[in-house]
């Protein structure tokens, strides 16, 4: 009905709307996410240059994030909005400009024990990782089993070393040992009763797949015809099979992709992936195909093997040429082979990679379904065994590192509950995700900014040896790239509906034209348009809207707050305040002169966008002391347009009043970067001269009056 | 809607001088649509006059604030009760009615008007307000081709245009349109010209009583709108 607004208006604001109020969405990345990373939030503070916070938001987020960094299919790029307007964010990268720059390698693990029950995880995979990782977090004492000589299931035994290096899987291994999860390498397990019988209370089956299948075709027994699992684990162990001059791999996916590049750089002359669908129709990542073929990889496209022959030491391969029928189950368009097509190809080696499932031995006795995957209770990821629960691609079928890690956590969680003897803890309750696409007239307005991609080696220098082909970026191109991120799902809400006066500010001043008014006459700001500007949020003359997050606005007034109680206490005149672009201070770094060489006296508010500063920061600051204040925006490099153009509107009429008060107007000024031809730094020490002076006056003046 | 603009800072702070408790009071209507005295402006306000406190050194007053959705009915200031306990006057950022509405509510009260009520108008963009209406309690925008020659010509005229209109535009003011321009061009538009070959009698000034009353219900004695 009515809208008091007390003493101070601000702690009002936040004490009506929640000290914490997030009504944020949940952002089409996060939502892509298998395990649900605060993507928006750590890609923002990288763009403000807060890489120990982001650092902090990530490792919360995912046991091993450096492994993600390197393998992670990123749905979360193919879900971003920014794929609207030009090109998504290069999420994968930054996070792993994130994790070099913020120092992860140096980060320890610890965890306590609290529980007595033990756990057993059958396989060391990145599900069996995560999920031993968990369980010690929770308190549980773990024990991994392992086939193999080293931990890390196909991230040691089947991801290239030029995708993972491994000593970035060794790191994340090492975190395991500091928080004392208990490790059996050369283990195999051939019977889970038997670790029932040693104590363990539960176990964890992720014994991931391994198994190729095979082609079914005549002649599939020869030597020289090897799967791409087992090839990959030969090389990774260490054993590199040889392989002779040209190298026939067939398959369309990311294995295939996997096992063509690395024959090519174990030497082979000549490498040929047969597929027997269209590039389009290829399940690979598109990235990988690229580099494949960047680094001579030969695809062709629609041809099976039908049959291989061994004759003279080398294989006589007939193929036959297909064409695209009906789409089958998976929406792909069936291949036909072409009638009298076939053609005879001659290899040395030919490595078959058309896909793998699980092998559970039958002693495990848990029940396994399509495509040998282990059947499971996609709730509690329980099996048919008490006690025994699954996951990984032993569950899912070949799958990705991050559902895996996923998986590995949920089991974590699982476990803990059927350990408590507890029903299954409902997830927490998601925020409501953002849905449907930016409007066209919403992604005309927004700056286009090119995607910088991060570098990567050569074709010529990578296919030598493993060596990583994706290189970090520099301190500049994250910055750059994470300043394009949407922030989707934090935009201005109208909070208080009471207090809309529906006067139609915010519709006219949106830059991206976002709110609009409904059928029945109310103004409506649809959540997954805005672009959280907060420009509509200090215009609004109802003070009805807020940022859904309302941080950005809330840390203006802490800042000021805090900075103008430390000047007090400094004593240093005269006081000059400086509302500055954090982006520009910390981040890009244009502004972070004003910072540096900052004169005594002189105090900086970083604030996230000039545009969120009111009329009141400024007199507030005038009014608890400042002799001086001013603005500094980061100009051109800004994400939006025109930011400055608010900013000088605020200005003009604190300007009035400090006219009518007897201070001179010069002494509230805004600095642009980039649009005078001098430094912010020039231009801050004549201010920091003219303020001075001024001081200087007023003081003479009150003795000359007293 | 009512149409407003802040009284010069100088005058504000020249009126509240003798008072030591201000509450400063915003009206969330019409004076928040027209960006002189909505929540945003009694922060503004509110700060501005801490600030020039601070600045003149004479720490006499102290502030509060408050905005109420419309000052102009009696329930809505039944809302102030706890908020006028301890304060010496009332600054409205409300139009000249809520002032006056104030001071018939609270009779022990000062009141003071912070904005100057200067029309009743329309947005012409954000930021910009035009005055259309004079509420002359006659209206004749049926023929007059709805625009209004009693506001939007200068000398409010009936049979215009005078002959100081020139090229369309009025002779008080070069960049205004001429209303009776206006009028007749769009009676043309409408196939009315008819309308404009027509006198119109002077408009009857005899004693208009005001205050004006109007009452919708029944039962209602009449009289005069003074309360």
């Amino acid at each position: 009905m009515y809208s008091p607004v007390t003493d101070s208006t601000q702690n009002y604001q936040a004490n009506r709307a929640g000290k914490y109020l997030d009504h944020s969405l949940l952002p089409p990345c996060q939502a892509a996410c298998p395990l649900h990373m605060n993507i928006r939030e750590y890609v923002d503070l990288v763009a403000q240059g807060r890489i120990m916070e982001a650092l902090q938001v990530i490792r919360s987020g995912n046991p091993f994030p450096s492994i993600c960094a390197y393998v992670c299919t990123h749905p979360c790029e193919d879900a971003c909005q920014r794929c609207q307007v030009d090109k998504p964010i290069a999420i994968r990268a930054l996070k792993r400009f994130a994790l070099e720059f913020g120092g992860d390698r140096m980060i320890q693990a610890e965890a306590e024990t609290r529980y007595q029950d033990k756990v057993a995880i059958v396989g060391s995979g990145p599900a069996g990782m995560a999920c031993a990782y968990y369980l010690r977090k929770l308190g549980y004492p773990a024990t991994i089993f392992e086939a193999h000589s080293e931990l890390g299931g196909m991230l040691r035994v089947g991801i290239p070393q030029y995708r993972l290096p491994r000593e970035v899987l060794d790191i994340e291994i090492q975190r395991l040992t500091q928080m004392e999860v208990e490790i059996r390498t050369n283990t195999r397990v051939v019977s889970l009763d038997l670790l029932f019988d040693l104590g363990y209370k539960a176990i964890f089956v992720t014994i991931g797949a391994h198994q190729s299948l095979r082609m079914g075709i005549e002649g599939e027994e020869s030597p020289g015809v090897i799967d791409g699992a087992t090839f990959l684990r030969e090389v990774n162990l260490g054993i590199n099979p040889s392989l002779g001059r040209r190298i026939a791999v067939i398959g369309g996916g990311n294995v295939a992709i996997d096992a063509a590049r690395t024959a090519a750089r174990l030497g082979a002359k000549k490498v040929n992936i047969l597929y027997r669908r269209s590039q389009v129709e290829m399940p690979a990542d598109p990235g990988e195909v690229e580099q494949a073929l960047e680094e001579g990889v030969e695809i062709l496209f629609l041809v099976a093997p039908t049959r291989i022959k061994r004759e003279n030491g080398r294989l006589s391969v007939t193929c036959i040429r297909m064409e695209l029928g009906e789409p089958d189950a998976s929406g792909r368009r069936q291949p036909v082979p072409i009638k009298d097509s076939e053609f005879n190809e001659e290899f040395d080696t030919l490595i078959a990679a058309i896909g793998q499932a699980p092998q559970t031995p039958s002693d495990f006795g848990i029940r396994v379904g399509r495509g040998s995957t282990i059947q499971v209770d996609p709730v509690t990821l329980t099996t048919n065994r008490t006690g025994v629960f699954a996951g990984g691609d032993a569950v899912t079928g070949p799958a990705t590192v991050t559902e895996a890690l996923a998986a590995g956590r949920l089991a974590a969680s699982r476990i803990d509950d059927y350990l408590k003897h507890r029903y299954p803890l409902a997830s927490k309750e998601e925020r409501e995700s953002l849905k449907g696409d930016l409007l066209p007239e919403t992604v005309e307005m927004i700056r286009k900014i090119g995607r910088v991609e991060p570098p990567i080696l050569p074709p010529q220098a990578r296919s030598k040896d493993f060596e990583p082909v994706e290189l970090g970026y520099d301190w500049e191109d994250a910055i750059n790239e994470a300043r394009r991120c949407l922030r989707c799902g934090m935009g201005a809400e109208i909070l208080f509906q009471d207090k809309c006066a529906t006067c139609l500010t915010c519709l006219r001043v949106c830059p991206y034209h976002v709110p609009y008014l409904d059928t029945s006459g109310t103004i409506q700001i649809p959540a997954n348009q805005c672009q959280a500007c907060g420009i509509c949020v200090v215009e609004c003359p109802a003070k009805a809207i807020v940022l859904r997050k309302p941080h950005d606005l809330r840390h203006i007034t802490e800042e000021l707050n805090h900075i103008l109680k430390s000047a007090a206490e400094s004593k240093s005149k005269p006081l000059i305040v400086g509302f500055c672009c954090q982006y520009g201070l910390f981040g890009t770094g244009t502004l972070a002169s004003l910072w540096r060489g900052a004169k005594v006296g002189v105090w900086i508010v970083p604030v996230l966008c000039v545009a969120k500063v009111e009329a009141d920061h400024l007199l507030r600051a005038f009014e608890l002391g400042a002799e001086g204040v001013f603005i500094a925006a980061c100009g051109e490099q800004c994400a939006r347009e025109n930011t400055a153009s608010w900013v000088r509107q605020r200005v003009e009429k604190v300007r009035k009043i400090l006219a009518q008060i007897g201070l001179e107007p010069e002494r509230l000024q805004v600095f642009v970067s980039g649009t005078t031809s001098e430094d912010p730094t020039k231009e801050l020490d004549k201010f920091v001269e003219q303020i001075g002076g001024l001081y200087l006056a007023s003081v003479v003046m009150q003795e000359v009056k007293s | 809607m009512i149409v407003a603009e802040q009284k010069p800072f100088e005058e504000i702070r020249r009126m509240i001088a003798p008072y030591g408790r201000v509450l400063i009071l915003g009206c969330g209507t019409c004076m928040t649509v027209c960006d002189a005295g909505g929540e945003r402006e009694v922060l503004f306000v509110h700060n501005a006059l801490r600030l020039a406190q601070a600045k003149s050194g004479d720490g006499t007053h102290t502030f509060s604030e408050y905005t109420l959705k419309r000052q102009c009915d009696p329930e809505f200031l039944d809302l102030l009760v706890d908020e006028i306990a301890d304060v010496d006057v009332i600054l409205s950022l409300g139009c000249g009615i809520g002032v006056q509405a104030i001071a018939e509510q609270f009779p022990e009260l000062p009141v003071l008007p912070g904005v100057n009520t200067s029309f009743m108008g329309m947005t012409k963009e954000s930021g910009v307000w035009d005055e259309r209406c004079a509420a002359c309690g006659d209206c004749r925008l049926e023929e007059t081709a709805g625009i209004c020659p009693i506001t939007r010509c200068t000398k409010g005229i009936l049979n215009g245009p005078c002959a100081g209109t020139k090229n369309g535009k009025c002779e008080a003011n070069k960049d205004m349109d001429c209303a009776w321009v206006l009028i007749y061009k769009r009676l043309e538009r409408l196939g009315q010209l008819e309308k404009i070959r027509r006198y119109y009698p002077p408009r009857n000034f005899r004693a208009i009583p005001r205050p004006k009353r109007i009452i919708s219900k029944a039962g209602f004695d009449e009289g005069g709108g003074d309360g």
